[in-house]
């Protein structure tokens, strides 16, 4: 497999620069080398060549990151746990995957029932050892999301779908990490995100700086920009969200790339932090865990290219190797400038939902494309295509509800709500069910308790009175999933409709 | 405003954000001693404090704060 045995080289050739900066500390690519062979030692001296899914409880720690590599050139998959998170959940996991070992660098385990590598009392291995063969359908990790079922819902993404995500990034001008980069990893490793943010540092030589387990998240990535002078940012939208009240203060000249994705990115607030970072080049990239973290980005620029629908950013065009279709409900393709449901066909679709095939029967289809027949993932999301080709995201479908039988994008509510109120904060309209089962329409506000009506009759003049929410809440500070996207589930328990 | 009123403060901002007021402070209790002190929380406990005595923090001051006794230090700074 190619970028694993580029990785291999590259920890290999960047041996004495630093690879990671973790809890205040450095350390060399040839320390993080000296760590994955010890793992991996350890993995040949315990687990069959023929078991392939190891489990790994995901610390911020060097030991962490060295058994992914370790897994990946014994050609193993990771399933990542987060030890925050009940330890039930944690074990339906490895119930779900059949996990018999777990690699955990913890000083004490709470996995008891599984044979456990401890990765932080390891015996030391000097020696360096050849990589594994990995066949392309081999798994490189399985990743779970929360499923509506109440059951974790899992992800497997082949080495086959990395190794296409690398080649398409390869292939992208505008985008070139550098061994001499200081690069952002502030995400989980149950979070799709960090693939990409430990990943193509590690191609690079370059350094990863990570967010150390007890620092307030937002003020210690502002004080890793300033004061380690990184140069490659990766963040989610909610991030700047938080600093937005400080950038006045902020002034970043040693950025070179920020990318964001995750969630739409709003075009007042990347405007603001663009002006925080001089000399920076800004993508908004697009892409579900589905399909391998990512399938393509708008490069945003502030002055040139601010393309945006309701205020929020173009999700752009599809990165190398990638279709985008639009379709109705019948997975037809609608023209240009109407709105559908986006789907991705290309090499980084995942093999399917882990054991799942229900959900599969309703998330993937093959549709004939260029003559050849190709297998999409319908996103969920609602797109349409503009006439130079940029692709502009409208909403989730979910979030596309009925009120009074008229369809409503709540994106659009909240966009007229922003760009009128005085007080820059957040504000998502939300679908309310009455005791009726009907779908009221409300917004919630984040922020102390101020009047709001001017706010209101302005959008009586922009749009329906049927689109105008008939029930307010102003909540101090919205709730957020682990994963920094707002909860709206949690958001609708503010209002009391009956 | 002295010390103890500046803690007092503190203490109905955490009380406020936090729900609860199972906590004493005292200048070297770290967000790690108190239940539910974390990113998002801090984030509310900060802008109350600011709300509640007309002040503004800065950037750099809050980014090397590590206990309650520099929040202390920078409120009084900022009086």
């Amino acid at each position: 497999m190619e970028f694993v045995k580029k990785l291999h080289q590259s920890i290999h050739t960047n041996a004495a620069l630093n690879a990671f900066y973790i809890e205040e500390t450095f350390y060399t690519y040839q320390e993080f080398s000296d760590l994955i062979n010890a793992i991996r030692f350890a993995i040949q001296q315990t687990i069959d060549e023929k078991e392939k899914m190891v489990g790994l409880v995901t610390n911020n720690d060097l030991q962490t990151y060295a058994a992914i590599l370790a897994l990946w050139f014994e050609g193993k998959t990771y399933v990542p746990v987060n030890p925050d998170l009940p330890k039930i959940r944690n074990q339906k996991i490895f119930e779900l995957t059949d996990i018999k070992h777990i690699i955990d660098s913890s000083e004490t385990t709470v996995f008891s029932n599984y044979r456990v590598i401890h990765s932080s009392t390891i015996a030391s291995y000097n020696e360096d050892l050849s990589l594994k063969n990995i066949k392309e359908n081999d798994l490189a990790y399985i990743l779970f999301t929360s499923g509506t079922t109440g059951l974790p819902k899992g992800v497997p993404i082949s080495f086959s779908n990395v190794n296409i995500l690398v080649n398409a990034i390869d292939k992208e001008p505008d985008f070139n990490l550098v061994a001499s980069d200081k690069c952002l990893q502030m995400f989980e490793l149950t979070f799709d995100f960090s693939v990409v943010t430990y990943l193509f540092p590690l191609l690079a030589g370059s350094c990863i700086y990570t967010i150390a387990k007890d620092a307030i998240k937002y003020f210690y990535v502002y004080k890793l920009i300033k004061e380690q002078k990184l140069t490659v940012l990766t963040m989610v939208p909610s991030i700047i969200n938080y600093l937005r009240p400080y950038f006045s203060e902020i002034n970043a000249p040693d950025v070179r790339y920020c990318s964001f994705g995750g969630g739409a990115l709003h075009a007042d607030i990347a405007k603001e932090w663009s002006e925080c970072l001089p000399n920076c080049k800004i993508f908004n990239y697009y892409g579900p865990t589905e399909y391998t973290v990512y399938s393509g980005f708008y490069p945003y620029h502030k002055d040139t290219n601010t393309k945006n629908h309701n205020g929020i950013i173009a999700i752009g065009k599809p990165q190398a190797g990638t279709q985008y279709i639009v379709v109705d409900e019948n997975n037809q393709e609608v023209p240009t400038g109407v709105t559908g449901e986006l789907c991705l066909g290309g090499g980084q679709v995942t093999p399917g939902y882990w054991k799942n095939p229900t959900k599969n029967k309703q998330s993937f289809f093959f549709k004939a494309y260029n003559e050849k027949k190709l297998r999409f993932y319908k996103t969920g999301d609602l797109v349409f295509k503009d006439e130079e080709g940029d692709f502009l995201y409208v909403g989730r479908s979910d979030f596309q509800v009925k009120i009074r039988g008229y369809r409503v994008e709540l994106a659009e509510i909240e966009y007229h709500a922003k760009s009128k109120c005085e007080k820059k904060v957040n504000m998502v309209a939300l679908d309310l069910k009455n005791k009726l089962g009907n779908a009221e329409l409300g917004l919630a506000i984040e922020s102390d308790k101020f009047d709001f009506s001017a706010v209101l009759e302005y959008m009586k003049t922009k749009i329906p009175d049927y689109m105008i929410p008939s029930h307010l809440a102003f909540v101090k500070e919205f709730p957020h999933s682990i994963n920094g996207k707002i909860d709206r589930k949690k958001l609708k328990t503010h209002f009391d409709i009956n | 405003m002295n010390k103890e009123d500046i803690f007092k403060k503190i203490e109905n901002a955490l009380k406020t954000v936090l729900g609860h007021d199972n906590f004493q402070l005292s200048e070297t209790t770290t967000a790690h001693d108190v239940d539910g002190w974390e990113s998002v929380t801090h984030m509310m406990i900060i802008s109350e404090i600011e709300n509640n005595l007309n002040i503004k923090f800065k950037l750099m001051d809050l980014m090397n704060m590590n206990s309650v006794g520099d929040l202390v230090k920078i409120i009084e700074s900022e009086l």
